[in-house]
C-alpha cells in the first residue's frame, strides 16, 4: 500500500478478483469517496484528516454481499471505416475483412475507466490484434472514434488527443447523460454491431 | 430575475465551484476551483458558502448587473453593489494565476454529476459545458448565504516551498532524480491549464523509458513523461496516466502551488504522510465541498 499524495492510497491488484468485484469492495468502506481500478493497481480517495481503515479485510472478505452493481450487457453499432484500419491490416498481416471480424466477433468487459469522462478500457482484445500505440499520437481524435492498443479496443467518448490505432466510429454514442450518468461501467458487457 | 452578463471577456473565465468528488470511477476527474482558498475568500466575503459556484478567470472579464442589483466580491475580499445595468470589471492582478469574482447567492447553473464547474473536455457541467462568451447571462441562485467572512483563508503565500509526499513510482527513478526534484528550482510554464501545470528545470527523467501501463493520479501528481520536465495533475487531470509519479503535492499546499503565475518559480520540500494528516486536520476542508 504506498500513498499517493496524502489523500489517497494505491495498490497492487490483489490476485483472484475481477475489477468489479474489487471496485464495489473498495467502494463500500467508511470514509471511502472514490476509487479507481487499473490493469495493475486500485487506488482510494478520502478526505486526507479522515483516512479509512486498512484495506485489507475488504479484500479477504469472502463475499462484497450486495454491493456489486449487476453488469449490464450493451450493444455499441460500429462503422468500420477508421483511418487507421487499412494500416493495422498490414502491421498486422491480416486482410482488413479479417480485422473487422476478428474486432466485432468478440464480447468485451470493461476492464477499467479511466483517461477521459466516460473512456472505458474494453478487452481483452483478440491476440491477433495486438499493437503498442502509435509511435506519435494524434493531435485530434474525434468523437466517437474506436481503437485499439496494448491489447484494449475503446471508444473515445469526446474529441481529445490520441495514440490509439482508429479502426472505427461508434454510431449515435454518448457516452453520459444527464440522468443515469455514466453510461459504461467496470465490468460491464460490451458487443459492437458491424453497421457498415 | 437578477443575473449577470458577461459584457466583456479575454482569456479563459469558467463556472468552477467545489468540484465534483465522487466520480473518478466513470473516468470524471474531480475538478473544482484551480485554486480552492481564492475561490473560498471571494464566496466568504459575499456570505455564500466556500464551494458555492463562482467565475473563474484568467485574464480580463467585465461584467454588467441584470434584472436588479447584486452584490459581488473577489478573491482580494473586494465587496461591491452593483444596481442593475451597472458594470464591474476584473482585471488579472500582477503575479496573479487565476482570479475569481463570487455574487451573493451563487452561480445559478444546473447540477451534473453532484458538481456545478465546468469540465471543457467533456463539455459538460458549468454554462453550456464551455468558456464564458460575451452576452452571455448567468442567473443568480438563491443558496442559503449568511454574513461575510473575510480572512478565513489567508493570503496565498508565493514564496514558500510546496511540500510533496514521495511517490509512489520514485523506484522508477535513480536517486538523483529525487534530489533534484527536492533540491532544485522550476519555473510554471505557459502550457499550464486546468488538467496539468507544465514545470521547466533540470531534467527529471525516470530510468526506462517503456510506456507504463495506465495507473490511477490524483490532483497533484508530478508526472515525469519521457521528456523529464514535470507535469503536474490539475483538477480536470484524466483519472488514470501512463507517466511515473515521482511525488505528490500535499493537499494543505494545493492552493499556493497552483496560485503561481506563469513564470514563477518553485521549489519542493519532502513531507511525511502522518505530518501532510496532522496539516490537514488544522485546515478547514470540509467548507470546500460542493454546495
Amino acid at each position: 500500500m504506498k500513498p499517493l499524495g496524502d489523500g489517497a492510497w494505491r495498490i497492487a491488484r490483489p490476485e483472484g478478483l475481477s475489477a468489479a468485484d474489487l471496485l464495489a469492495r473498495l467502494r463500500a468502506l467508511p470514509r471511502v469517496q472514490d476509487v479507481v481500478v487499473t490493469e495493475n493497481f486500485a487506488c482510494v480517495y478520502f478526505n486526507p484528516a479522515a483516512p479509512p481503515n486498512d484495506l485489507a479485510e475488504a479484500l479477504t472478505r469472502p463475499s462484497s454481499g450486495s454491493a456489486v452493481a449487476l453488469p449490464q450487457t450493451l450493444t455499441l453499432r460500429a462503422r468500420y471505416d477508421g483511418p487507421d484500419l487499412v494500416d493495422v491490416g498490414e502491421r498486422l498481416a491480416l486482410s482488413t475483412e479479417e480485422v473487422v471480424r476478428r474486432h466485432v466477433e468478440r464480447t468485451y468487459v470493461v476492464q477499467a475507466m479511466g483517461f477521459l469522462p466516460g473512456f472505458a478500457y474494453l478487452g481483452p482484445l483478440d491476440d491477433k490484434l495486438a499493437l503498442p500505440r502509435r509511435a506519435s499520437p494524434r493531435a485530434r481524435v474525434t468523437r466517437g472514434a474506436i481503437g485499439i492498443a496494448a491489447g484494449y479496443t475503446a471508444v473515445y467518448p469526446y474529441a481529445s488527443a490520441g495514440g490509439w490505432h482508429l479502426i472505427a466510429t461508434a454510431v449515435d454514442f454518448r457516452a453520459f447523460s444527464m440522468e443515469d450518468g455514466a453510461l459504461l461501467h467496470v465490468g460491464d458487457r460490451v458487443q459492437f454491431v458491424r453497421m457498415g | 430575475m437578477v443575473a449577470v452578463e458577461i459584457a466583456r471577456v479575454a482569456g479563459l473565465a469558467t463556472v468552477q465551484d467545489g468540484g465534483r468528488p465522487g466520480h473518478m470511477h466513470e473516468g470524471v476527474p474531480p475538478g473544482g476551483a484551480l485554486v480552492p482558498e481564492l475561490l473560498a475568500r471571494a464566496n466568504g466575503a459575499v456570505g455564500n458558502p466556500a464551494a458555492a459556484a463562482a467565475i473563474e478567470v484568467f485574464g480580463t472579464l467585465a461584467l454588467t448587473a441584470r434584472g436588479g442589483a447584486l452584490t459581488l466580491a473577489t478573491d482580494d475580499g473586494h465587496v461591491e453593489t452593483l444596481a442593475g445595468g451597472n458594470h464591474f470589471t476584473l482585471t488579472a492582478s500582477r503575479g496573479a494565476r487565476v482570479r475569481y469574482v463570487a455574487v451573493r447567492g451563487g452561480i445559478d447553473v444546473p447540477l451534473f454529476l453532484g458538481g456545478r464547474g465546468t469540465l471543457l473536455v467533456a463539455g459538460v457541467g458549468g454554462f453550456r459545458g464551455r468558456g464564458l462568451q460575451r452576452a452571455d447571462v448567468l442567473e443568480i441562485g438563491a443558496i442559503p448565504s449568511g454574513d461575510a467572512v473575510a480572512g478565513v483563508h489567508p493570503p496565498v503565500d508565493a514564496l514558500a516551498p510546496i511540500r510533496v509526499i514521495v511517490g509512489p513510482d520514485d523506484e522508477s527513478f535513480d536517486d538523483a532524480a529525487l534530489a533534484t526534484l527536492l533540491g532544485a528550482s522550476f519555473t510554471v510554464l505557459a502550457a499550464s491549464d486546468r488538467t496539468g501545470i507544465r514545470l521547466a528545470g533540470p531534467s527529471l527523467r525516470p530510468r526506462s523509458e517503456d510506456d507504463a501501463p495506465p495507473a490511477p493520479m490524483i490532483r497533484g501528481a508530478i508526472q515525469i513523461p519521457s521528456s523529464g520536465d514535470p507535469i503536474v495533475m490539475g483538477p480536470d487531470h484524466p483519472t488514470t496516466g501512463g507517466y511515473r509519479v515521482l511525488a505528490t503535492i500535499v493537499t494543505a499546499d494545493w492552493s499556493r502551488f497552483a496560485a503561481r503565475a506563469i513564470g514563477a518559480r518553485v521549489r519542493f520540500a519532502a513531507m511525511t504522510v502522518e505530518a501532510a494528516r496532522r496539516e490537514a486536520r488544522r485546515e478547514m476542508y470540509d467548507d470546500l465541498r460542493p454546495v
